[in-house]
Order: structure tokens, then sequence, then C-alpha cells
């Protein structure tokens, strides 16, 4: 295993109640097999090198030579930060491109430089995070956080054999860790995680949030607290972060984290193996973003949305399961790349 | 000789022993220590378990060795806010220079000393730097380490692609192993904060450190090489901010460019020196201080999360608990200067 | 006491010129002292005499001229070096570190260290400073009831008393006070007169800065005034009244000296 990756997500997108998530979405629809014109779209993400947006890429890349779409994408590779991205998007908008696709990094900060884009009849369309501004925004694609947060909620109830394990009598508690309750897709995925715990799992009993500040250490050592307090029997590790303290958090107590498990999201590589590799602390489910998916549908519906065709103006995708028993192929199919 | 300065001295009145007693902050930390432990016990009775225990000196161990870092700096009369990157940048630089030894199944303990010989350089460098634009070029040690803390913030991001590089399972394993409450890794970490205690209140080294921070210009004008004394302090502290980098590196198996840096590790680490007694002005602290001030630190913020506090009010407890300490300082400060 | 020329200086400074930045702080200043003789600098406000003193000890380094000790041209790389020619200063602002006890700041930069390997790798041996501070300040009068208070928790006189104790005790061929008397009341002022005699009676060169002219007067052997950083007199006490030395200082009577 090389580098292990997960994702520093900071200010997202506006709330989930704005979901409509009753869309179907027409996938491989031929829209423009034949462009008259060759349009420039410009793409601006942030933390670009994070595999999640790498897989990004690789849809949105293949979209774009289908389509013949000059694709300018950019993102400062590491930092995902408005005060990095705002002078990627004024770069990519000098270029006078016929659309911006953005994952704002901050659901205000960016605004301004989107209203400048409307008005030089630029469209804009947002990807995995939204801006909260939505009047200007042509359409946006993201993933179904609500409907991830339920996956992760009825994963680790199977994981923990809820049905036969937690009883009245004794209840299973549970950990959540999170890097930074203001990040609003991570908050949306532990409210509808919660949620469904009470809805459907009585007999969990949920712990307050551990807040891992992006940092694995800190996740550790906090999951370490709950391990040696409570009989603790699974954690949902929000992030990558948390997945990798709560493994080492597991593995470090030994026979005391035996019978734990985790839950954790995202299909970055590390993820996966740990999934796969099994063991102690070692992840029982993925729940999974598209990012590709995502990357290929924003292109397309850029593409339509220009040659004056109906898009669309909120898109989500759902996350999906990844289990152990997942066959390799489909899990290959839905592992991020690395860069 | 034949005259006599006596008529210069008159009898300054001593203090009750009494007062003496309970104003020594370190005394008063001692007592506080045990109350939090009593506290958190009797809230939670699984407190008191050797588990419990060995998760507090793992902790501990995190945060004591930048601690006493800062103790040093802050004694010689400065600050070092580089603390936290430098054990990120250390933490990712030497995870990804160990890898391919992981990789190829090298010996746990060759992997581990090569890794601690490669944080131990890398903090040497940046408290190098620090180091460098203190003396050299004349800039305040608040200035000089926050220019290195951004330059090693930024070059873990940047090396790291903000994502954990590295991942040795073995190293977590190991880290869990030892005797009782004492793992092996604590074990090592405690020596080395004996001999930082040892030197600095009973060898020249640490006679000096006192002095310059007490009085640069008598310091100087005793023939003290200060500029070289100053150089080493940074360096010194660099160099246990590299360690505490490998310490996290050991725990979770991984390095991670948030190491330190988005907890603000070098706050905290302040934080266990001011509570400790120490004064930010120089010359003024104590080693066992700062160990009861790192211990109280540690206890009540894993001992919050033991009796499942909600994450927000843990930090306005160690607010609290430093404001107290700074008042409990200007008391004590204030009454010793009784005539 | 008389000047003889002949013998050879314990302290010569020759041609010392100092600037900080652009400001000239001394100008070609030379100026000779001999064992067992009292030298008075005196000199207004800014003047120069801190100045010429911190050369004198290393803390300053001269941008030109020379500092000769018993004969041999010097160099101080650092205040350690002029310490370990037997030269002590007591500075004008504290040269004490009020932090460290009475003990420790007597051998502040000249440690005790413990015998054998804890003193090769540095260890300290506190409880013999401590003593020893003790029988150093009471050799040359000065007694504290515990060594091991810190400077921080003594008046100002009593911080006097230990900077000037420190100074006497350590030196082996010249002592520079600048400005002993600060802080002191009229009885301890007159006290420090008497520590600096009987350093003379010891055979020490001393060399004795302040504003008070009257006790410059009473003590000294030979006045050196100097104004704007240049030595603009230097002759025998016995040439000297207030008067006349008050002038010299502050220039209005340029004639006295010729
Ligand atoms: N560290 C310094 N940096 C810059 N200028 C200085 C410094 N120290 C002294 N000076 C300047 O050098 C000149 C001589 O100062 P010095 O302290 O030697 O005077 P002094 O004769 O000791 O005066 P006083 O009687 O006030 O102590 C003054 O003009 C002073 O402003
Ligand atoms: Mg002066």
């Amino acid at each position: 295993m090389k580098s292990r990756s997960w994702r520093l997500t900071k200010g997202v997108a506006i709330a989930s109640t704005l979901m409509a998530s009753s869309l179907t979405f027409a996938v491989g629809a031929p829209m423009a097999s034949a462009a008259p014109h060759r349009y420039t779209i410009g793409f601006v993400v942030g933390a670009e090198a994070d595999p999640f947006f790498q897989s990004m890429y690789v849809g949105a890349h293949a979209e774009a030579l289908k389509l013949h779409v000059n694709l300018v994408w950019q993102g400062d590779p590491v930092d995902y930060s408005p005060a990095t991205q705002i002078p990627v998007v004024q770069q990519v908008l000098a270029l006078k491109p016929n659309a911006l696709i953005i994952a704002p990094t901050d659901t205000k900060a960016l605004n301004p430089y989107i209203a400048a884009a409307v008005r030089s009849h630029i469209k804009v369309f947002n990807v995995d995070s939204g801006s909260s501004f939505q009047r200007n925004i042509t359409s946006w694609v993201t993933g179904n956080n609500t409907q991830g947060g339920k996956a992760a909620a009825d994963a680790l109830a199977t994981a923990m054999h809820y049905a036969t394990d937690c009883t009245a009598a004794k209840k299973c508690d549970v950990a959540i860790g999170v890097s930074s309750l203001t990040t609003s897709t991570d908050a949306a995925r532990v409210a509808a995680f919660k949620a469904e715990v009470k809805a459907k799992y009585p007999y969990i009993e949920m712990l307050n949030d551990v807040v891992s500040q992006s940092q694995p250490s800190v996740a550790q050592s906090a999951f370490a607290q709950d391990i040696s307090a409570h009989n603790l029997a699974g954690i949902f590790a929000v992030d990558g972060t948390d997945a990798e303290g709560a493994t080492a958090a597991v593995k470090a107590a030994g026979s005391a984290g035996a019978s734990i498990k985790i839950v954790g999201y995202d299909g970055y590589a590390n993820n996966i193996a740990s999934m796969v590799a099994g063991g102690l602390g070692s992840l029982s489910a993925i729940i999974s973003q598209q990012p590709t998916l995502e990357g290929t549908l924003i292109i397309k519906y850029a593409v339509a949305a220009l040659q004056g065709k109906k898009v669309p103006h909120l898109q989500t995708l759902p996350n999906i399961t990844l289990l152990p028993s997942t066959p390799a192929s489909v899990l290959a199919k839905y592992q991020y790349v690395a860069s | 000789m034949s005259t006599s300065v006596d008529a210069l001295v008159t009898t300054v009145k001593s203090q009750s022993r009494v007062r003496r007693v309970v104003t020594n902050q370190q005394f008063v930390l001692f007592v506080v220590l045990i109350a939090l432990i009593l506290f958190f016990a009797s809230r939670n009775s699984l407190f008191f378990r050797v588990g419990e225990f060995s998760n507090l000196f793992t902790d501990f161990s995190g945060l004591v060795l930048i601690a006493l870092a800062e103790t040093y700096v802050i004694v010689a009369g400065g600050i070092d806010l580089a603390v936290g990157s430098t054990a990120a940048v250390s933490g990712v630089v030497a995870a990804g220079w160990i890898q391919p030894l992981v990789n190829h199944g090298v010996n746990q303990a060759v992997i581990l000393l090569v890794g601690t010989l490669a944080c131990a350089v890398v903090g040497a460098l940046a408290g190098g730097l620090s180091a460098l634009l203190i003396t050299a070029f004349d800039l305040v040690p608040f200035v000089a380490t926050l220019v290195t803390y951004s330059v090693g913030a930024g070059l873990a991001l940047v090396i790291s692609h903000g994502a954990p590089v590295g991942y040795n399972p073995g190293a977590i394993y190991w880290s869990a192993s030892g005797i009782g409450m004492i793992t092996w890794l604590v074990a090592i970490v405690l020596v080395v904060a004996v001999v930082l205690g040892v030197v600095l209140h009973l060898t020249v080294y640490g006679r000096y450190n006192f002095a310059i921070g007490s009085n640069e210009f008598a310091a100087r004008a005793a023939g003290i090489a200060v500029r070289r004394h100053l150089i080493s302090v940074y360096v010194l502290a660099g160099v246990l901010a590299g360690l505490t980098g490998m310490f996290f590196y050991i725990r979770s198996g991984s390095g991670a460019a948030t190491t330190g840096v988005t907890n603000s590790a070098n706050l905290v680490a302040i934080a266990a020196v001011v509570i400790g007694g120490a004064s930010l002005t120089g010359g003024v602290g104590r080693w066992a201080g700062t160990m009861l001030g790192a211990a109280v630190l540690t206890v009540v913020s894993d001992g919050l999360i033991f009796i499942n506090v909600p994450p927000t009010w843990i930090q306005v407890v160690v607010g609290a608990l430093i404001a107290v300490a700074a008042l409990l300082q200007s008391f004590r400060r204030r009454s010793r200067r009784v005539p | 006491m008389t000047i003889a020329s002949e013998r050879t200086p314990v302290l010569e400074l020759r041609n010392i010129t100092l600037h900080y930045g652009s400001v000239e702080a001394l100008h070609d200043v030379s100026i000779k002292s001999y064992a067992g003789e009292v030298i008075g600098l005196v000199g207004d406000n800014g003047a120069g005499k801190s100045s010429l003193i911190k050369v004198i000890s290393g803390v300053n380094t001269a941008d030109s001229g020379e500092v000769i000790v018993d004969g041999v041209r010097r160099h101080w790389r650092s205040p350690h070096d002029s310490m370990a020619a037997g030269i002590e200063t007591l500075y004008q602002d504290s040269g004490l570190a009020p932090d460290l006890s009475i003990g420790s700041n007597i051998f502040l930069g000249r440690e005790k260290r413990r015998s054998g390997l804890l003193g090769r790798l540095g260890f300290v041996d506190q409880r013999a400073m401590e003593k020893e501070a003790l029988e150093q300040l009471a050799r040359v009068g000065i007694t504290i009831p515990a060594t091991q208070r810190t400077v921080s928790e003594l008046s100002g006189g009593q911080r006097q008393a230990v900077a000037i104790g420190r100074a006497i005790a350590w030196a082996k061929h010249v002592i520079v006070l600048d400005e002993p008397t600060n802080h002191l009341g009229a009885r301890q002022s007159a006290e420090v007169l008497n520590v600096i005699k009987s350093a003379r009676e010891q055979g020490l060169s001393v060399i004795f800065i302040s504003h008070s002219l009257p006790h410059v007067l009473e003590v000294t052997d030979r006045i050196i005034v100097l104004r704007l950083g240049r030595v603009v007199r230097d002759a025998p006490t016995s040439e000297f009244t207030v008067e006349s030395l008050l002038g010299t200082i502050t220039g209005l009577n340029e004639s006295t000296g010729s």
C-alpha cells in the first residue's frame, strides 16, 4: 500500500432539504454525439490531488473527450480553502470559457466570482459542494449525504449484528467520528445517521461526537477513551481521518477492541484495502460516493445546457455501500484513483 | 576587609510556611490532578483501570515533549509557535522515507530507529530555521517561529498531498505493547522527559537558560555565549517536536500533515507550561510544573470524553483551566512581593 | 597616592573609537589605570562612560583602538575573556539575573561543577556555590541571610550590594564600578566608598563612575573627564574642586585644564 488518502473537506453544500432525490438521471443518453461547437469548460475544484477529485477528473476528462470539449481542469493541489481557490477561479475566468464548473470550497466566499462569471454570460455549474446562492447555478451534481448517512447506519447495525446482539438490557454503544461539525456534507451525513439510528435501532446508544479536526491522532485518542469508558460496539467514521484514527485505536486496544465494527466513508484505496485485509480494526463497510460519475454527468449537463437543452437543476447521486463480500471488480470500479 | 556593607542589608521577612505551600503552583496542580482523577472515577468507575491509565500516559506522552520544549524556550525568554507543524512535517517526511523499509519487511526496531533519526533531523532543521531568524536576522521569537510554523505546515501539506503518508500497522501494535499501564513508547518518552528535567535544573546548560531568560544582558555580561545558547535551545525544541512527530507516527502507523497543526498543539503545549507556573516573560519555570500542567490538561481532555461530555464543552473547560492558572500565578507573584 | 609613570599600567586603552550605528559614542579615548589606584570617570549623561567600560569588559567591541592588560595587547571575544583576565565589572543597568538566587548570581558564568563524571556532564554543585557565595560576600563585608533567595526578592539597595559583592569578590586586577551608589541612601553610599578604598588597599585598580562629585573627589586618586565621547581632562584628584570639576564636565570653564 502506498499513499493513504483522505479528504479535507471544510465548508460545503447547502442544506440537504434542498435535495430532490426523486430525480432520475439519464446516464449514457447520447446528448451530443456530434457537437457543432468546441466548447471550453473551466473546471475548478479544491485539493485537486485528492483521489476524490482525481476520480472526478477521470469521469470529466473522458466525457470531455467524447463531447469534444476543451476541458480546463484546475485547483490547488492540496489546499481546500477559498483563499487558494479564488485566484484559481479568476485565472480560469480570464480564459473566457463557455462554462465554469466549480466545487466551491466555501458556500458563500465564491459567490461574487460566480456572479461575475454569470454577468459575462458564462454558465456556472456546481459539483460536489454547492453555492449558497443557487439562482446563479445552472445545475448541481452531488452525492446524496442523507441517503449516505442512513446507509451507514444500516451497514453498521448489520455489521454489529444488531438484531441478535443489541437488546434493551444490553444496549450497543456507538461512537461517531467527524473532522468538523461545521462541514455541511459531514454534518448532513452525521444527522442522517443519527436520525436513522433513532428511527430504526432503539437499542443503539450514541455517544457524543468525536471531533478530530482532520487529525488521525486526535480521533485515535478520543476513540481510545470511548473504548475504555464504554462497551463500544461500533464506530461510524465519517471521513478518512476518523477511519484512520478508529482503526489505530481499535488495533492498539487489542482484545478490548476485538468486537468493535467500523463503518467508513469514501472509496479511498486505503479504506478499501483495510476492509479487504480484514482483522482487528478493519472497516466492515464503506459508504462510497461516485466522483467519477459526478464528473461525467456535470460535463454532460454543461454541454447540454450550452446547447440550450434543459438539464436538472439538482442531481443527487446515491452513495454506494461497499462490503467485504463485494466482488473485487466492483470494488475496483468504485475505488478512488490516486493522483 | 576592614569595612562592611552590612548596612545595605536588612533582613527580609520570611513568608509563613503554610502560605508558601498553598501558593506553590506545583502543589496546587498536584491536588487538582488528584481531584480530577477522583472526579472522573466517581462519574465512571471504569476510569480506574490499567487500560485507561495506559491511554492517559500515552496521550500525556504526545504532549509532554513539546511542552518541555516550550519550557526551555519560554524560560529562556522566547516562545516557539512552530512545534506543532514541526511535528507534522517530521512525521510525514519520516513516514515517507521509511515506508520502503516497511514494504520490504525490515525489522520494526530498525524502521522505528531510522524514523526517529529522520524526525530528529527534520526537527533540528526546523528549529535551526527559527534560531537563524532570531539570532542572525534579529526577528522576535514570536514572528520567527510563526514563519517556521507556516513553512512547516505548508511543507507537510505539499509533501503529503494532504493525505496520510505510509502505513505501518506493526508500529501501532508495538505502540500498545509494554508492561502494565506503561507502554515501551511511553517509557522512552518519560526517560527523555526526566533527562530534560535534570538538564534544566541541575546543569550549567539549564542554569544559563534561566539566566538568559531572566536578564539577557546580565547573562552576556557574565560571559555566557547567549547567541549560541539560544540557537541550541530552538534546535532542541525542534528536535523534541520532531520526536513528537515520530511518536504520533508510531501511534497511528502513518504520518499526517494535520498532526499537531489542526489542534494547535503549540498552544496546548504553551498552556501546559503556563499552567505549570512558568512566566511568559522568561526566567521562571519548573520542570515539575510543566509535567503537572501537561498531566492536568491530558486528564481533563481525556476525562471529559470519558464521561461523555459534548466536544464543544471540552474546549471551554480547558480555556477556563488556563485562566485559573494565570490568575493563580499573578496572585502568587503579588504575594511574593510582600516585604 | 602618586602615579608612577614608569610602572606598567594594569589596564590601558589606546585610541578607542566606538560607534552605535551613526552615533559616535567614543572618539580616540586613551586611558591608563594602575594597581592600587582609584580612577574617577566622570561626565554628563551620554558622555560615553558606560560605553567605555563596556569596551573594557568586552560587552562592546571598539571600532578601532587597543585594549592592553599588563602590557599585553588583548582582544575580547566576549565578556568571558575579560573576566578570565581578572577584570570585574559592575554595570549601571543591572548585571544580575533577578530570577536566579543570590548564590547563582555570584557564580553566574563561572558555575561550580560537581566533582567527577557528573561535573564533566555539566552538573552544577549548587550547595557548594551557595556556601561559597556566602563566604565570598562575607569576605568583602556583605552578609546576606539566605543566598537561596532570588534577587527579585531583594530591595534595590540589597541588589546593588550583591552586585558590588560579586564584582569585588572576583576581581583580580581591575574592578570597574558604573554608578555603584545608584539606588543607595547616604549611609549605604558611604559604605560603598569604604569598599572602594579597601579594594585599593588590596592593590586593585579601581575605575569608579559616579555623578556624585563629592564622592568622586573623596575616594579617587585621579579623575578622567569625558565629554561627548572624548577625554577632555585627565589629572590627579588634588587638582579639582567640586566647582572646577563641574565646569570641566559641562565645558563651561575650558581653561581649567591647561
Ligand atoms: N546600545 C546603544 N545603542 C545606541 N546608542 C547608544 C547605546 N548605548 C549608548 N548609546 C549612546 O552612546 C552615547 C554614550 O552613552 P553612554 O551610555 O556611554 O553614556 P554615559 O556616559 O554612561 O551616560 P549616563 O551618565 O547617562 O549613564 C549616548 O549618546 C547614548 O545615546
Ligand atoms: Mg552610563
